[in-house]
């Protein structure tokens, strides 16, 4: 979407993020109190991070999403797929996907510290989680929502399931995912800053909660904003990706 | 190899039911020499989609036999070549992308890549729209998107090649130039040809023999020889008395069939 509308847009973006910062501003004249600090010391705590520090941190936090995003499309996908393709499975998972749907994943954060412990694994597992339902839902309506016909040449030439599947049924499902991931993103990152508060030494949730324990109101600002700075880089990834693979659609 | 009754295409007593109890053509038998075109001609919902359908195993079930050359036609020696009604390009792929998957498909140990492409190039070429190559189908004509379809089509090299109504969308003169434009590119390599059409005069100007379907699925399909229109030069069929004798023939077994 950047991309397409080019400069006029970045520019946009720009002039918004300076009224953000104008509005910001003003509230910190009108509050007076070190809980909001100014916009100028929280760039000036962020230059004084250490590189090696922000890298570390942004670093731990981007692997989990990725991790957790990965884990999530491939058992996803699989699933997905079974489910768009076979009447059999489809009408098998069916109840157990409408059964399990419901459930607000983030309540299930406490079973799965229980089962996987503090560390790594639970993190991402939580993350695979939150995504793992909309990804197999998504998935499964995109599959469907091909028209049959679409096979038609292929099949007539005598092409295999897998060719079937690389050529139809993912780039066909493929706006559908990407949509999916884009929608599911925001929660995984909130997600996300929950597991980071318990259990590890890395990760923007933890330097945030850091700093805020440290009462170094400026420096858990900037993290706060490093963080979001994660999300606005992922979220342009999956535009990137929507840009590359959807030309076909403008 | 094949002995001559054995040769071509061979449907025996074929029919099909979409939803039991009811047919959806009516029973079909066709001896069609190998390496001509057969025009199909007949009302909207007689069965024409349902019998290229058949031949190019798009259906779950069916009764009788579809033989090439004595063996089945789903055989892997049999390559089919198919133009469906509604083209069947993948929107999500390149113009130059959709021949070069059905060929990767069709061979996948073919020569270099150069040599593919090349091939590609000459088919966009030959069918008038070497310039749409970088384009996606939802950009292009409906007529465009048959020629490409097409194109695709002759670029697997079929032994037996299936078109619906390919020509449907176009304008009348678009539609002539791209018949001469079909019949040369056959004749460059005369696959066994199935071509479904409304029109009656292609029917004439196009096939060897024409195949009237007929409504009534209780009935069977009736076969005009079409040899002598066939075997002139395209650019003198209109204009020949046969072509006009051949039209209130066809024109009076369609009624007959109707
Ligand atoms: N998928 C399907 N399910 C059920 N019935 C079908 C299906 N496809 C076709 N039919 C029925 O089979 C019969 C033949 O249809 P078909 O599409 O082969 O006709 P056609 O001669 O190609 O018509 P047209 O000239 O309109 O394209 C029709 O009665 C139609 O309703
Ligand atoms: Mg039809």
């Amino acid at each position: 979407m950047v991309k397409k509308r080019g400069l006029p847009h970045l520019l946009r973006l720009l002039f918004v993020f300076l009224c953000m910062n104008i509005i910001w501003y003003m509230a910190y004249l009108l509050m007076n109190h070190p809980i909001l600090p100014s916009p100028g010391a929280v760039y000036e705590a962020m230059f004084h991070l250490g590189a090696r520090d922000v890298a570390l941190n942004v670093g731990y936090s981007l692997l989990r999403i990725f991790e957790g995003v990965l884990l999530a499309l491939l058992i996803g996908l699989l699933i997905g797929l079974l489910m768009g393709r076979s009447q059999l499975w489809n009408r098998l998972l069916d109840p157990v996907v409408y059964l399990t749907y419901p459930i607000p994943k983030i309540a299930l954060l406490p079973v799965v510290m229980l089962f996987f412990g503090l560390g790594e694994i639970s993190k991402v597992l939580m993350i695979m989680l939150i995504l793992l339902f909309q990804v197999i839902i998504s998935v499964r309506d995109g599959v469907k929502a091909i028209p049959e016909s679409t096979y038609d040449v292929l099949t007539s030439i005598g092409a295999s399931t897998g060719q079937k599947f690389w050529n139809v049924t993912l780039p066909g499902a493929l706006s559908v995912i990407l949509s999916t991931i884009r929608i599911s993103l925001g929660t995984a990152i909130s997600v996300l800053f929950f597991t980071e508060i318990y259990g590890t030494e890395h990760g923007m949730g933890f330097f945030i909660m850091d700093a805020w324990l440290r009462l170094d109101y400026p420096e858990m600002y900037a993290g706060i904003m490093l963080f979001s700075l994660v999300g606005f880089v992922l979220f342009l990834l999956v535009d990137v990706l929507d840009y590359k693979f959807m030309k076909w659609r403008r | 190899m094949s002995s001559l009754r054995n040769s071509g295409l061979r449907i025996r007593g074929l029919q099909v039911e979409y939803t039991s109890g009811q047919p959806a053509l009516g029973q079909v038998s066709l001896t069609l020499p190998e390496h001509g075109i057969y025009t199909i001609i007949g009302p909207s919902g007689s069965g024409k989609s349902t019998l290229l359908r058949a031949v190019a195993g798009l259906l779950p079930s069916y009764e009788g036999e579809l033989l090439f050359n004595g063996k089945s036609v789903h055989d892997k020696e049999t390559l089919i070549g198919l133009v469906p009604q509604n083209y069947g390009l993948l929107p999500w792929k390149t113009v130059r992308d959709n021949i070069r998957v059905a060929m990767r498909i069709t061979s996948p140990d073919r020569e270099s890549k150069r040599v593919m492409e090349a091939e590609i190039s000459h088919w966009l070429k030959s069918m008038g729209i070497a310039e749409l190559a970088g384009r996606y189908p939802l950009s292009l004509s409906g007529g465009q998107q048959q020629r490409v379809a097409i194109a695709r089509a002759f670029a697997i090299r079929p032994t037996i090649l299936l078109l619906d109504e390919p020509f449907s969308a176009l304008d009348a003169i678009t539609r002539e130039a791209l018949q001469q434009i079909f019949l040369d590119n056959w004749l460059a390599h005369p696959a066994t040809t199935l071509f479904v059409t409304h029109d009656v005069e292609e029917a004439i100007l196009l096939g060897q023999k024409v195949i009237v379907m007929p409504s009534a699925k209780q009935d069977t399909p009736e076969i005009l020889d079409n040899t002598p229109v066939f075997a002139m030069k395209h650019e003198e069929k209109r204009d020949s008395n046969e072509f006009f004798e051949q039209s209130k023939r066809i024109r009076k077994v369609m009624l007959a069939k109707w």
